[in-house]
């Protein structure tokens, strides 16, 4: 799942901005984080370490089959 | 650049908000590959707005700060655009190690210094630069330090510090995917933003790339932002590029290999430290062989016994640089899986503060898994050709610096520890001060509204295609033929020329037809054809360089060849739009024709 | 007397500490770490024994009859007081586990909440905040404000509970509006108690005004 989810946020955007991968929007109507794009997410926890109140709960698993050089 | 340009227009809420409601429809990108485009952005009414400044540096790391700081230091009017946000975004947020030459506290002179460089690299690194990164990396640590980089985990703050001080003006979320050249010189760029439907073009006299690298966004490296968009801008009006053959050679762990946070220990959660000088011959294709030769799973080790396992040939590491298990600078220095890596993190801080030093914990048995960073080379070694120590490219105007310029700093292999980071500082400066002078004497060249408007049009192209091909489709795809360890790591020719064809069937069939529902998608459209250029030049890189070197081996050239190798090997546009590549001798500056 | 009193402590118990707990424990959100979590529940006992305090404002008969009117007092001024103070330094508390752990500084973070304008359920927290500063302040001083504005008691506690009710209102829907673990369960049952327990208050004052004169001196809080 990767950026696996958020709780208790106030929709700062620190996440959104702090992500390389763009992988959270502000939903427009709620005002909060949502996570657009998960596929996309590369796991590096800079949307934690950035997020003012600690909302956002990560995973080390990925949403897409990943590709390795054996396996 | 005028006052009412300089920030980001609507609020910050606005901004970051729009595009939120395109996410299901993005979400479904991969599946979506062969589906009809329904584009939530019109891109008949994409707005767009136009800048203007002497200096624009287009990224926003260790390079973009001291590229921006001292360009405004030196007098000129200087803007910073970035893709992602100021230090975190590209690779700077990761890296904790820096290095910084103390002649107070170095036993070696900087000429021994070069000189061991230079040993460890089998003269693949560019002198200068090496010898450059050395006189200046003091002064550079010596000003983050003012900052505050060296007391906190996090980058953004400090790196804001000089930024706001100097009240210079920064675009986050802005995409570059053009640079603009006119009269045989640099004019400006092109890109777009990531949160609204709006293009953005600048006018600049001179433009510093501080892009960083990229790779095929692998899978347990943090890379998956950087897509080499600033080599394939420059490639594209004509600049040469260089070290495409190099490989980096990062593990990851079997378990989960996407996720790179935990397979580095807590490094990403370090404050950085300074470093002195350790050089290596580190973090090639060692493992990739051990894997090759002997199969899945690969356990954990340090390199050169990786888990124990006997292998004969391979590629070559001096005996200078050869390392014993458990040895200095063995088992637990840094680096996933690697068992060490020329990166590393940092001695703990003199003054006994917590953080910054000590080995991360990494289950060092756990089994390894290669191609984490793949498609990145060796940091400073792949990038656009340098004419001269000063970052110019050889096109007038366009300068680079860090990991966007291919300045063999560190040569095809990594050699001194914490040296990227440093370099990317140390570069980024020098490029800054150049392009300021340049700057200061030329005139800026006029962009004509027909090439204005045929870059903008090509920046919409894929949100107007009705039909076409996902870009996490194609993505994927490129990565299935690339990621191979037969292909990218342990090459032989009749698999590079496979490869080489799927890749030119991306490039001529797939990348034209990219399509984009939205900005974010947009912005993985143009990753993706830089991506795919990106692996032709390395596949044509390694397809030419008949020998094995560093971090760079084939099956069917095991051997160095010091006789007819000696030499990097650029990439350019020929005249007919293919790829022609040249030869230019180790310590030597490039033809300027 | 005695069991009326198990009784009724039992069951204040089990309404303001046993439930929010329990919902606390059933809101659909990972756990964190055991000072995080701690807080949290520091937290949302402060606000249930807020609301609780609606209970024990002279609103329900068995309880005025069951305790000593100043033993009643007390627990309001104890539970006034402890649960103010949490709050208020609830904005502080969110922040402090980051002094123990790396990523963005605690100062930073308090920042970046506080001045995130375009949240309503931050402008909803700063003025909760300031309400129950100022309704610490006030029950603090009451007896001097009594005196320099030369209102009654009654008048006094009348501004009391209105601001206290205010501030409930506020406070939940800034709960529900940000809290991690305030979903529709613990919100609800906490919106339920407020409900009641205004509603409680209501009655008590309401057709006061039409009696003709104050009784039971004794028990104003
Ligand atoms: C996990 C990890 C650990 C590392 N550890 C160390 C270490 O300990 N010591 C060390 O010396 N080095 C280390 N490195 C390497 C080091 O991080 C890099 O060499 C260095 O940070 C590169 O800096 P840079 O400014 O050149 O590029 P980057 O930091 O990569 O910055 C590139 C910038 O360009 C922007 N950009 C890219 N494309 C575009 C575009 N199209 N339009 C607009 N903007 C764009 C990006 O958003 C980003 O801001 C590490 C790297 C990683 C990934
Ligand atoms: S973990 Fe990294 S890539 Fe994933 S959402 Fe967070 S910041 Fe973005
Ligand atoms: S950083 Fe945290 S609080 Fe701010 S928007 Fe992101 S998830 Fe919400």
């Amino acid at each position: 799942m990767t950026i696996k989810s958020i709780h208790g946020c106030i929709g700062c955007g620190e996440c959104v901005q702090s992500c390389p991968c763009d992988v959270i929007r502000l939903d427009p109507s709620s005002g909060k984080a949502v996570i657009a794009y998960p596929e996309d997410c590369q796991i590096c926890h800079l949307c934690r370490l950035y997020c003012p109140v600690d909302a956002i709960e990560m995973s080390p698993e990925k949403t897409l089959p990943v590709i390795t050089p054996w396996g | 650049m005028s006052k009412s340009d300089r920030q980001d227009g609507p609020s910050r809420r606005q901004f970051l908000a729009l595009g939120g409601a395109a996410s299901g429809l993005a979400a479904m990108g991969l599946s979506a590959g062969w589906a009809e485009n329904r584009p939530s952005v019109d891109a008949a009414t994409v707005a767009g707005s136009e800048h203007e400044t002497d200096v624009l540096v287009i990224g926003g790391g260790m390079a973009g700060l001291f590229a921006a700081v001292k360009a405004h230091d030196a007098g000129a009017r200087v803007l910073l655009v970035s893709k992602g946000r100021l230090g975190a975004s590209g690779q700077t947020p990761f890296a904790k190690g820096f290095f910084a030459y103390d002649a107070a506290r170095e036993s070696l002179s900087i000429d021994d210094f070069v000189a061991r460089v230079s040993r460890s690299a089998l003269g693949t690194n560019n002198e200068s630069y090496t010898r450059q990164l050395a006189e200046h990396s003091l002064d550079r640590a010596r000003e983050l330090k003012a900052w505050g980089f060296f007391d906190q985990v996090l980058a953004n703050r400090p790196f804001l510090k000089p930024i706001t001080a100097r009240d210079i003006p920064l675009m986050e979320r802005v995409m570059i995917t053009h640079l603009i050249k006119q009269e045989g010189r640099i004019a400006g760029a092109a890109g777009f933003r990531l949160d609204s439907a709006e293009t953005v073009l600048f006018r600049a006299r001179a433009v510093v790339l501080c892009t960083g690298a990229g790779g095929f966004k692998p899978n347990g490296f943090p890379v998956c932002d950087l897509t080499h968009d600033g080599s394939i801008m420059a490639y594209r009006i004509g600049a040469k590029i260089t070290g495409k053959e190099w490989n980096d050679g990062h593990f990851t762990r079997a378990d989960n290999p996407a996720a790179c946070f935990d397979n580095w220990g807590d490094m990403f959660e370090r404050i950085p430290g300074t470093t002195g000088i350790e050089v290596h011959h580190d973090l090639g294709v060692e493992s990739n062989y051990v894997a090759y030769e002997t199969g899945n799973p690969l356990p954990g080790g340090p390199p050169g016994s990786v888990g124990g396992r006997k292998t004969s040939g391979g590629p070559v590491t001096p005996q200078e640089f050869q390392r014993r298990a458990g040895g200095p600078g063995g088992p637990g220095e840094g680096g996933p899986g690697s068992g060490s890596r020329r990166d590393g993190p940092p001695p703990p801080p003199d003054d006994g503060r917590k953080p910054a030093g000590g080995a991360p914990d990494f289950a060092m048995n756990a089994s390894q898994m290669g191609g984490a960073s793949a498609g990145m080379s060796i940091h400073k070694s792949e990038g656009l050709v340098p004419m001269d120590a000063r970052c110019n490219s050889t096109i007038p105007g366009l300068l680079a610096a860090g990991d966007a310029l291919g300045s063999h700093m560190a040569g095809g292999i990594y050699t001194q520890i914490g040296s990227s980071l440093a370099g990317s500082a140390v570069q980024g400066a020098i490029a800054g001060e150049e392009a300021a002078g340049y700057a200061a004497r030329s005139e800026q060249a006029r962009i004509t509204p027909a090439r204005r408007d045929g870059i903008l049009a090509e920046i919409l192209a894929p949100l107007k295609r009705e039909a076409g091909y996902g870009p996490a489709w194609v993505t994927q795809t490129l990565q299935g033929v690339m990621i191979p360890n037969f292909v990218l790591y342990i090459k032989k020719e009749s698999l590079m020329r496979a490869a080489l064809a799927y890749v030119e069937e991306l490039r001529d069939h797939h990348a034209p037809m990219l399509r984009a529902a939205d900005m974010h998608e947009l912005r993985l459209a143009f990753e993706t054809r830089n991506m795919i250029l990106s692996a032709e030049m390395k596949l044509r890189a390694s397809l030419k360089r008949t020998e094995s070197r560093c971090s760079h081996y084939r099956t069917d050239h095991p051997e160095t060849d010091d006789a007819n190798w000696r030499a990097w090997i650029n990439i350019l546009q020929g005249a007919d739009g293919q790829m022609v590549l040249e030869k230019q001798p180790f310590g030597s500056w490039p033809d300027q024709s | 007397m005695k069991p009326t009193r198990t009784r009724l402590a039992f069951a204040a118990a089990l309404l303001f500490i046993g439930l929010p707990l329990l919902l606390f424990a059933r809101a659909p959100v990972p756990s964190r770490t055991l000072l995080k979590d701690s807080l949290s529940i520091l937290t949302i006992l402060a606000v249930a024994l807020l609301l609780g305090q609606f209970f024990l404002a002279r609103t329900i008969p068995a309880v005025q009859r069951a305790f000593k009117p100043p033993r009643v007092q007390a627990l309001h001024r104890w539970i006034g007081y402890g649960a103010i103070t949490v709050l208020l330094l609830h904005p502080f508390l969110i922040v402090l586990p980051r002094y123990f752990e790396p990523g963005v500084r605690p100062l930073d973070a308090l920042v970046t909440m506080l001045t995130s304008f375009d949240t309503l359920g931050v402008l909803l927290g700063l003025a909760c905040w300031l309400l129950l500063l100022l309704l610490a302040l006030t029950s603090h001083l009451r007896m001097r404000l009594i005196k320099r504005f030369r209102i009654s008691y009654r008048a006094w506690r009348g501004f009391h509970a209105l601001l206290a009710a205010g501030f409930t209102g506020l406070a939940l829907w800034h709960a529900i509006e940000l809290g991690r673990h305030t979903g529709w369960l613990l919100g609800g049952f906490f919106a339920l108690l407020a409900i009641a327990g205004i509603a409680l208050l209501a009655r008590l004052y309401l057709p006061e005004r039409h009696r003709p004169a104050p009784q039971a001196e004794g028990l104003h809080i």
